[in-house]
């Protein structure tokens, strides 16, 4: 009796976050601005509320195992396709049906069972000074020949806790075998020119600045930079630099996702499914590729910033889908080469 | 219930992963985070109980703005100050480009030394954490009888010697409990760490839950940060035991200022200056020069209603917690139940735990809960305002006990006895005697509590519920994105906020004076 009571008092303070039957609820790990427009957007065409909690992948994931069968979300929205393996691993997402998803995305950029697709990509490239790097160093440069000796404590790199170098190292393994890519790990460790810190736009910074030579970071921050919205001198230092995509002549740069997937015990599948079609939605597309500079999935028009620094490039096929399954054995790899 | 979770972990299973992390880095993580504690225990004691010293006994310029400014760097979490340290002092940061252009130095000319490494994180936590020191150990200093000194001074001791042979072994039990919470901040901490890449404990924990994948051997590595803090607790208990001095308020007269002037005088002035300014003074430049620049538009209705989310639900997690502390503090001194005290130590040592872990078990408690309680209904308490309230209090408990506790040691137990011989006891010994003496203490308890939430991320991050922002949040989803300077706007904003309980604070510290 005490017991039905409470629960229906308490039941009270959630009832209209339950009773409103036009909505979809996200759990994102993204944290753009630009993705709350997004939503608004596809609010006004489908009168779809969309209800967000945005946190780290690790903690949502958690809460969506803690939460199982009662769960509300119904959308996982991330980066990095090692976070959507992680849910995939745990068997929380159901298959994507939609004819208008599946046309769209290849399937090197899906899930093995269509648990999740990629909504943007961004590669994992290097930059350099020309002051500093010649012509003939540079051309025709891989992942692979950074760890030659002509590199020695001219480049630099973040943290191995970032999950951008993560997943690098997990293509390598995946590549070149764990045995090779553990011997190239620890060539390139020499060849840093100061103990990994800061992000990948303070690697940058620090090639325009000349304390190194060469960096490794992300395609997108080079747009973030030029678009002068980080500021001043985060824009002076973007015009030092050039980028250069690794390993044309090879198998491609390494690239990775944004994705999303529908959930399992997602209370509202057509809305989240209605949402998914919309974030590959050419008009979603163009928005997100222009503001967070990533790369689009379908083809659209791009801005003045992206196409300064290269739109086409080779891709490596690898599929995005070992990244999750290799991480474990990544970090460990870079614990044992003293990768800090 | 969050906390014995965490600490059934260490029954094992071992994984692989456990034996590659002690093969491998744990001495790392371990070297890394005492050496980081220890100078953070040892900085932040110095600034803390010197500033402590020198407004209560000296007077000189400043000394009237000093006494409650000393506060202020309470309101910058130490993650903001770890960003705005970087952005000023890296090679090409504000602070080496503004020497270069003012003295016509070269481009490659860097005056500033590294900041992204241990040392640079012991600077940043003592510098935004030293306040806990400094409020307890002056509250101790002004309480102490000015006969002892007195006598001391008479007996042929030095100015000097009366501070460290009578007044700094009085203030002990004190300054102790403030350095107790300085180190577990530290050690908990994830955002500054991160950002300077120094591999503690708590970034290991994470690196093997997100990257290994490895949740049961994060939290077997929390287990062991636990036990490691729950030791020196235990030690400072034991130590501290023997030690109990209630004062006898009847013969109580507050110590009299010396004068100072000269040269003597800029030193007090420099000694109470320096930790105001890189804890608070600088930052808040640097924040306010970033948000200046980006023209942050900060007055839109979302901004308001997430400033607003955050001032209410920091009130009420105060407001419960200095309840909660005051209640089961006063169980304790009556010696009411044996488990009501063992409670005490256990929801204080919360505190230690890394935000995000506690979270995970808070977490897993209340869908527990949900599913033992009202499961036919869905969850009531996960993902809902009440359970962020109960994650924030069990977060932020040991801070109301802390000020509640210190509270009571200034209570002589003879008030006690003569109360219960006059018939007063129980409920009405708590109401009419206890809570009116208490008062400063106990909005103390309440003012900290609401810095602390104020500032609150990881727990926010997975606990909240659907479209509910706080103004960290929205923080870290900046900083996240590595845009700090959209950051700087809701940073300032917190700061602000943070600002509002130590300007009630002040307000006590100045009338404390008094009386």
């Amino acid at each position: 009796m005490h017991k039905t009571l409470l629960s229906i008092f308490l039941l009270s303070f959630c009832i209209d976050s339950y009773l409103l039957a036009q909505e979809v609820n996200v759990y994102s790990t993204r944290h753009y601005d630009s993705d709350y427009d997004l939503y608004k957007q596809f609010t006004n065409d489908t009168n779809i509320k969309v209800n967000i909690i945005s946190g780290k992948g690790g903690a949502l994931l958690e809460r969506l195992k803690a939460e199982g069968k009662n769960s509300p979300a119904d959308i996982f929205f991330t980066v990095d396709a090692g976070n959507l393996w992680k849910v995939q691993k745990e068997g929380l997402f159901q298959s994507i049906i939609s004819p208008k998803v599946l046309d769209t995305v290849p399937s090197n950029l899906r899930g093995p069972n269509d648990e999740w697709t990629a909504i943007a990509k961004r590669a994992r490239v290097i930059f350099y000074n020309p002051s500093f790097v010649s012509e003939q160093e540079i051309t025709n440069i891989s992942y692979e020949s950074l760890a030659n000796e002509q590199w020695r404590s001219r480049i630099v790199i973040r943290s191995s806790s970032n999950m951008y170098n993560q997943s690098l190292v997990a293509s390598l393994i995946a590549k070149n075998g764990e045995k090779e890519t553990e011997a190239w790990a620890k060539n390139l460790v020499k060849n840093l020119a100061r103990k990994p810190q800061g992000n990948d736009r303070a690697q940058i910074i620090a090639v325009a600045n000349g304390e190194a030579d060469l960096a490794i970071a992300n395609s997108y921050y080079i747009g973030i930079m030029l678009s002068g919205s980080a500021g001043k001198e985060q824009l002076e230092a973007a015009k030092k630099v050039q980028m250069i995509f690794p390993n044309q002549q090879g198998v491609g740069a390494h690239i990775n996702i944004s994705g999303a997937g529908i959930l399992k015990y997602a209370p509202n599948p057509k809305n989240a499914n209605l949402f998914l079609e919309f974030l590959l939605s050419e008009k979603a597309q163009e928005y997100i590729v222009n503001r967070s500079y990533e790369y689009p999935i379908v083809n659209v028009a791009v801005s003045k910033e992206m196409s300064t620094f290269g739109l086409d490039f080779k891709e490596d096929a690898t599929s995005i889908k070992v990244y999750g399954e290799l991480n474990p054995d990544a970090i460990r790899l870079m614990d044992r080469v003293d990768w800090k | 219930m969050p906390i014995v979770i965490v600490l059934f972990s260490l029954l094992g299973p071992y994984s692989e992963n456990w034996h590659h992390l002690v093969d491998y880095v744990l001495l790392d993580y371990a070297s890394t985070s005492l050496c980081l504690a220890g100078g953070v225990a040892l900085l932040a004691l110095s600034i803390g109980v010197t500033t402590a010293w020198v407004v209560t006994n000296y007077n000189f310029i400043g000394k009237a703005v000093f006494e409650w400014a000393l506060i202020l760097p309470l309101a910058i979490p130490p993650y903001i100050l770890a960003y705005t340290f970087t952005g000023l002092f890296d090679s090409y940061g504000d602070a080496n480009n503004l020497l270069r252009k003012i003295f016509y130095l070269e481009d490659t000319y860097i005056f500033f030394p590294n900041v992204r490494n241990i040392p640079g994180a012991i600077i940043v936590f003592a510098f935004t954490l030293y306040p806990y020191v400094y409020l307890v150990t002056r509250n101790s200093f002004l309480n102490q009888s000015r006969s002892l000194k007195e006598a001391g001074r008479l007996l042929g001791l030095s100015q000097f010697q009366v501070f460290y042979k009578i007044a700094l072994p009085l203030a002990r039990p004190a300054f102790i409990g403030g350095l107790m919470l300085v180190m577990m901040e530290t050690l908990s901490d994830f955002g500054a760490v991160d950002h300077f890449a120094v591999q503690t404990f708590t970034t290991g924990i994470f690196r093997t839950w997100y990257g290994l994948y490895d949740l049961d051997t994060a939290m077997q590595l929390s287990s062991l940060l636990l036990l490691v803090i729950a030791m020196f607790y235990f030690i400072e208990r034991r130590m501290t035991k023997d030690i109990k001095h209630t004062t006898n308020n009847s013969t109580f007269t507050t110590s009299a200022e010396i004068e100072i002037k000269g040269l003597k005088g800029l030193v007090a002035f420099l000694v109470c200056f320096i930790p105001i300014f890189v804890g608070f003074i600088l930052p808040i430049t640097q924040l306010g020069v970033w948000a200046i620049e980006t023209n942050m538009d900060l007055l839109n209705a979302r901004f308001l209603s997430t400033s607003l989310n955050t001032i209410v639900i920091a009130v009420f997690s105060g407001i419960i917690c200095a309840f909660l502390a005051l209640i089961i503090n006063f169980s304790v001194r009556l010696n009411i139940s044996a488990l009501l005290s063992s409670l005490k130590s256990f929801l204080s040592i919360g505190y230690a735990l890394p935000g995000l872990v506690l979270a995970v078990g808070i977490m897993k408690l209340f869908v527990y809960l949900d599913r033992s309680f009202v499961s036919e209904f869905g969850f009531v308490i996960t993902g809902s305002l009440v359970g962020l309230l109960l994650a924030y209090i069990i977060k932020a408990y040991a801070l109301a006990n802390s000020a509640i506790e210190s509270g009571y040691t200034r209570i002589s137990t003879s008030i006690d006895n003569s109360a219960q011989l006059l018939g007063s006891s129980g409920w009405r010994l708590l109401s009419k005697i206890h809570f009116p003496l208490m008062k400063t203490s106990f909005l103390t308890a309440v003012l900290l509590v609401i810095s602390e939430v104020v500032k609150e991320l990881p727990a926010t991050l997975v606990l909240r519920p659907f479209n509910f922002e706080t103004l960290a949040v929205t923080t870290y989803m900046y900083a996240a994105e590595e845009r700090m300077y959209q950051a700087a706007g809701p940073s300032i904003a917190i700061v602000l906020i943070g600002l509002i309980p130590l300007i009630f604070l002040t307000k006590m510290i100045r009338s404390s004076r008094t009386t």
